[in-house]
Formats: C-alpha cells, sequence, structure tokens
C-alpha cells in the first residue's frame, strides 16, 4: 500500500458482528488496529437502535469502542431536520425513537423512512404517500435493498422508498451510506484527505463504491451480507478484498509499519 | 397538434381523422368509481350507445381484487351489459403467460383474486406474480416474495399492471406498481409487466376485435397505464376526468392524449361522430 493512511472507517453490522454475535476474531483485530495509533470511526446505516443501544450492544459483544466514535446515518437525519424545522412522520424502529426526542411529529409535513419493519403495511404506508402528494419531502435515512438476518434475507428501506418515490413522483433526500456527504462527514474530525482514508465493509454498494465514490479505498469483507463476486459488481473494483475484518487489519498494519 | 390544451369541443380533428372501428373501455374510474355501489353519471348509457352503434366494445382493465366473474357480476348488478369474453383483466393474461412458459408463480395478490388462478402449478415456484394485493402487502409478505425472487437461478417477476395509486372511496391509495417497484429494486430485477400499458396486453385485445390499432380508441382515467399505453400502440387516447384523474394531468409532461372529457358519456359523443 503505497498510500499514507490516517483513518479508518468501520461498517459495523455485517462488518464486525451479525446481531448479537462477534464475527470471529473482529474484537482482537480491533484492538490491534487501535494499537497502530490511526483514527477510528464506525459508520452505520444502522436504524433499529438508538445510538446508545447500538453502543451498548457493541460494548456487550466485547468490543473496545466509545459512543461518540459512532456515526449513524440517524444522526445525520436528525440534523437535516432540525436545520429545516420538518415536523416528520416517522417511519422508524420504535427503538430508534429516542434519538428524535423534541421532533414535533403532529401535523406532519415531511416522511423520514428508516428501516422499519413493523411500519412497512399497506396502512402506514398510505398514509406517507398521502403525504408526500400534499408536497411534503421525503427522508431516507439509507436506502439499503436488504441485509442477512438470522432468518435469511429481509429487505431494507430501500425498496419502501424507491415504491414511495414511484408513487408519489418525487425524489429522496437520502442521509446515510452511499452518500458522499456521509463518509466525509465522518471523517471531518481529523482533517485528513479522502485518499488517507480506508472505509472497511461487507456492502459492495453502499460501504465499498460509496467511499470510494469520494476519493476513499474500499476494503470489502467477504462476511455479512456479502455474496460470491460481489467485487465484480463494482467499478472501479474494491482496493481489496478479504475474507473478514481480521484480515483487513492484517493488511493495514503490515503495509503501514 | 400544438401543444398545450385542447379543447373538448374540436370535435372534427381530435381523432386525426382516423374512422373508429373499435373501442377499448377502462372500467375502474370510467364505469363506476371504485368503491362506490353506483356506476358514474351516464356510463351505463354511454356504453349501450356504442354498442347499439354496432362498434365492437372491449373492456380493458388491471383489476385484480377480484376474479373476472365477480367483475363481470358487479358490472351487470350496475347495470351494464356486456359477455364475460368482452372483458379483459390481466390474471387469465398472465395464467396464459405462466403455461405457454412453464412457470410455477410464488403470487402475492389480493386473496380473492387468487382463485383465478386455480390450476396453475405453484408448487416449487420459479417466478413471482405481483397483483394489487392491497392489506396483503405487509412486510412478511413483500419479504417472501423478495426472499423467493432471491433463490431463483434466474429471478422472474410479473407484475399485473405498473399503476401508481387509485382513487377507492375518496382517497387515493397504492397500487401494485410501487410495490413492484420495490422488488425491483431489491433484488435487482425489471418486472414483466402483464396488463396495461403493455403492448402484448393491448395487441391481444384489438385482435380479439379484430381492429387495427390506428382505427381503435382507448378511453381511461389513467393517462400512463391507458391513454399513454393506448397510444403507445398506435390507438387513440381519451383522458375522463373521474376516478384517479387530477388537475394536473391536463398538462402531463409526457402524455398528450388525442382528447379530454369530461367523463365516458362526454367521451362516447366523440368517438361515435368519429365512427361515421
Amino acid at each position: 500500500m503505497e498510500h499514507n493512511i490516517k483513518t479508518i472507517l468501520v461498517d459495523l453490522s455485517g462488518t464486525l458482528h451479525i446481531e448479537n454475535e462477534e464475527i470471529p476474531g473482529s474484537v482482537e483485530a480491533l484492538k490491534r488496529l487501535r494499537n497502530s495509533k490511526l483514527n477510528v470511526k464506525f459508520v452505520t446505516n444502522t436504524t433499529k437502535e438508538s445510538q446508545r443501544l447500538l453502543f451498548e450492544r457493541l460494548r456487550n459483544l466485547g468490543f473496545d469502542i466509545e459512543s461518540r466514535e459512532i456515526f449513524t446515518s440517524l444522526t445525520a437525519a436528525v440534523k437535516l431536520i432540525k436545520q429545516n424545522s420538518y415536523r416528520p412522520l416517522l417511519m422508524v424502529d420504535d427503538r430508534s425513537l429516542e434519538d428524535f426526542k423534541g421532533i414535533e411529529t403532529k401535523n406532519a409535513n415531511a416522511v423520514v423512512v428508516g428501516l422499519a419493519p413493523e411500519k412497512f403495511q399497506y396502512n402506514t404506508l398510505n398514509q406517507a404517500f398521502r403525504l408526500l402528494m400534499d408536497g411534503a419531502p421525503l427522508i431516507a435515512i439509507h436506502k439499503t435493498r436488504y441485509y442477512r438476518t438470522g432468518s435469511g434475507l429481509s429487505l431494507g428501506p430501500g425498496p419502501f422508498v424507491t415504491g414511495l418515490e414511484y408513487a408519489a413522483d418525487c425524489k429522496a433526500e437520502v442521509v446515510g451510506k452511499p452518500e458522499k456527504a456521509f463518509f466525509l462527514s465522518a471523517v471531518e474530525e481529523f482533517q485528513c484527505h479522502p485518499n488517507e482514508c480506508i472505509m472497511i465493509g461487507d456492502d459492495v454498494k453502499d460501504d465499498i463504491h460509496g467511499a470510494q465514490g469520494c476519493g476513499m479505498l474500499g476494503i470489502l469483507v467477504q462476511t455479512g451480507k456479502y455474496r460470491p463476486n460481489d467485487e465484480d459488481k463494482i467499478d472501479p473494483k474494491p482496493f481489496l478484498t478479504v475474507r473478514n475484518f481480521s484480515e483487513a487489519v492484517d493488511k493495514i498494519i503490515s503495509t503501514s509499519s | 397538434r400544438q401543444g398545450g390544451r385542447r379543447t373538448d369541443n374540436m370535435m372534427a380533428s381530435w381523432n386525426n381523422n382516423r374512422k373508429i372501428k373499435g373501442v377499448l373501455l377502462d372500467i375502474s374510474g370510467v364505469l363506476f368509481e371504485s368503491g362506490a355501489g353506483v356506476p358514474i353519471d351516464g356510463s351505463v348509457e354511454a356504453v349501450k350507445r356504442l354498442q347499439s352503434a354496432g362498434l365492437p366494445v372491449r373492456f380493458c382493465t388491471n383489476e385484480t381484487t377480484m376474479t373476472r366473474n365477480m367483475l363481470t357480476e358487479k358490472l351487470h348488478r350496475l347495470g351494464f351489459s356486456m359477455k364475460d369474453e368482452e372483458i379483459f383483466p390481466p390474471i387469465p393474461a398472465v395464467c396464459k403467460v405462466l403455461q405457454k412458459r412453464n412457470l410455477r408463480p410464488h403470487l402475492l395478490v389480493h386473496p380473492t383474486a387468487a382463485l383465478d388462478f386455480e390450476g396453475i402449478d405453484t408448487l416449487n415456484p420459479n417466478c413471482v406474480v405481483l397483483g394489487d394485493a392491497t392489506a396483503e402487502f405487509t412486510y412478511h409478505n413483500l419479504n417472501k416474495a423478495f426472499q423467493a425472487l432471491m433463490s431463483m437461478e434466474k429471478p422472474i417477476l410479473f407484475s399485473l399492471g405498473m399503476g401508481r395509486y387509485y382513487k377507492e372511496e375518496e382517497e387515493l391509495v397504492l397500487d401494485v406498481g410501487p410495490f413492484a417497484k420495490a422488488l425491483e429494486f431489491a433484488a435487482d430485477v425489471k418486472a414483466e409487466i402483464v396488463g396495461k400499458p403493455s403492448e402484448t396486453f393491448f395487441s391481444s385485445v384489438l385482435e380479439d376485435m379484430g381492429v387495427s390499432p390506428e382505427n381503435a380508441v382507448m378511453v381511461g382515467d389513467d393517462i400512463v397505464s391507458d391513454v399513454g399505453g393506448a397510444q403507445a400502440c398506435g390507438m387513440l387516447g381519451i383522458q375522463v376526468r373521474t376516478g384517479k384523474f387530477r388537475p394536473q394531468d391536463e398538462s402531463h409532461p409526457k402524455v398528450k392524449p388525442d382528447s379530454f372529457a369530461d367523463n365516458l358519456l362526454a367521451a362516447v359523443d366523440l368517438i361515435l361522430q368519429a365512427s361515421k
């Protein structure tokens, strides 16, 4: 690696853990990464839980991580809502509602879509659709197509955002991965150039293609939602494709020492 | 033809001198309002006038919340008289396609309409068929359809129409289109449309009537599926101001109907003029 790497962005779900199970070797690998003195930030589109719940889950799995190191697309959404004084219809998981505390939701004039299976039903979708037809903006926390869960593949919010865009003939404003703004915002505090940053993730489109799109280097891990030949689906290909987070850390440390 | 709004009484030129020999009518939003127990004012008379004039009439609908028999019975109860075979909904059409291509469907359709799939093998599905499932459009059901597509070596998705929305008891509700787009996005597949505005669908109706597209007119409330779809096949298209029509349809960026009409009765005036 001839690059001068200063910052590592790490995806969470599918890269470090799947639900309540560590991906083998990840806790150890994170310790090794910390010893390297590189900047580390955890970026996630996970919208099922508030920042606090997310942090607690990772700590319980043994990860050496601080709450302020977690940058979520939910945080980015709250920022946007406050800036515009929107009153949102929140189609988000109940467990993430605490991140929206203090935001007025009566007489909704905006629709916010996160990962909320229990809200992706005909009646609620119709409610959201009618608001959009009246001119309300559509904010998508992210457009993830699907996840790997304990019981197989599961639809993400992306398909429902796409459906609403088609129904109301509107375009969603997406605040999470793979938007450039999200990645650049995540590394802002480190004041380094994108090409001094590496993004490690399991989603070839949202993690790798997104990060490489703003000049960062992408390392694709073959865990989580990875499917064979995913690395051939983007152009340019991932900078590196490795078995898992532990191998990614090995590669980073061996070339930056 | 100039751009901008056509006035309704330019009867002489709306059909571009083409002689009308066959008529296609949408059902929901043209003959009756979805959810209403009565026909739209003048629609029963309008259909009678067409039939009395000796013009072949076919009813092209993307209705998939009931069987074809139920649809016929409903129309007869409302006072319309047409034969079963003159009604063209998507389910019989997709059944023909499934049989021709040896396909076994995973169905996500309205439970009432599912009866029209009787005789179709649904074990070990190798395609997904999506209809207007209304309350059955749950996360769980959509996920099952998605998982079915992802497990297929060659995922095939049929969407019975691609409408964005329709009017149901005074309110706009999501049609099958948004859910088809959701699955297209999730599974990275392109849906095959069976029903309006598919050219194959319109062609099968024209063939049944024995009329060429340039001598046919479609009357509908959905400017994209009905009017745009018909024009794309070479037919004339009249947009009515009933059903799901919205004022902004008068200046649609892509579709310019050959004429607008307040309702079917007014449209039939134009059609009879052009059939002489």
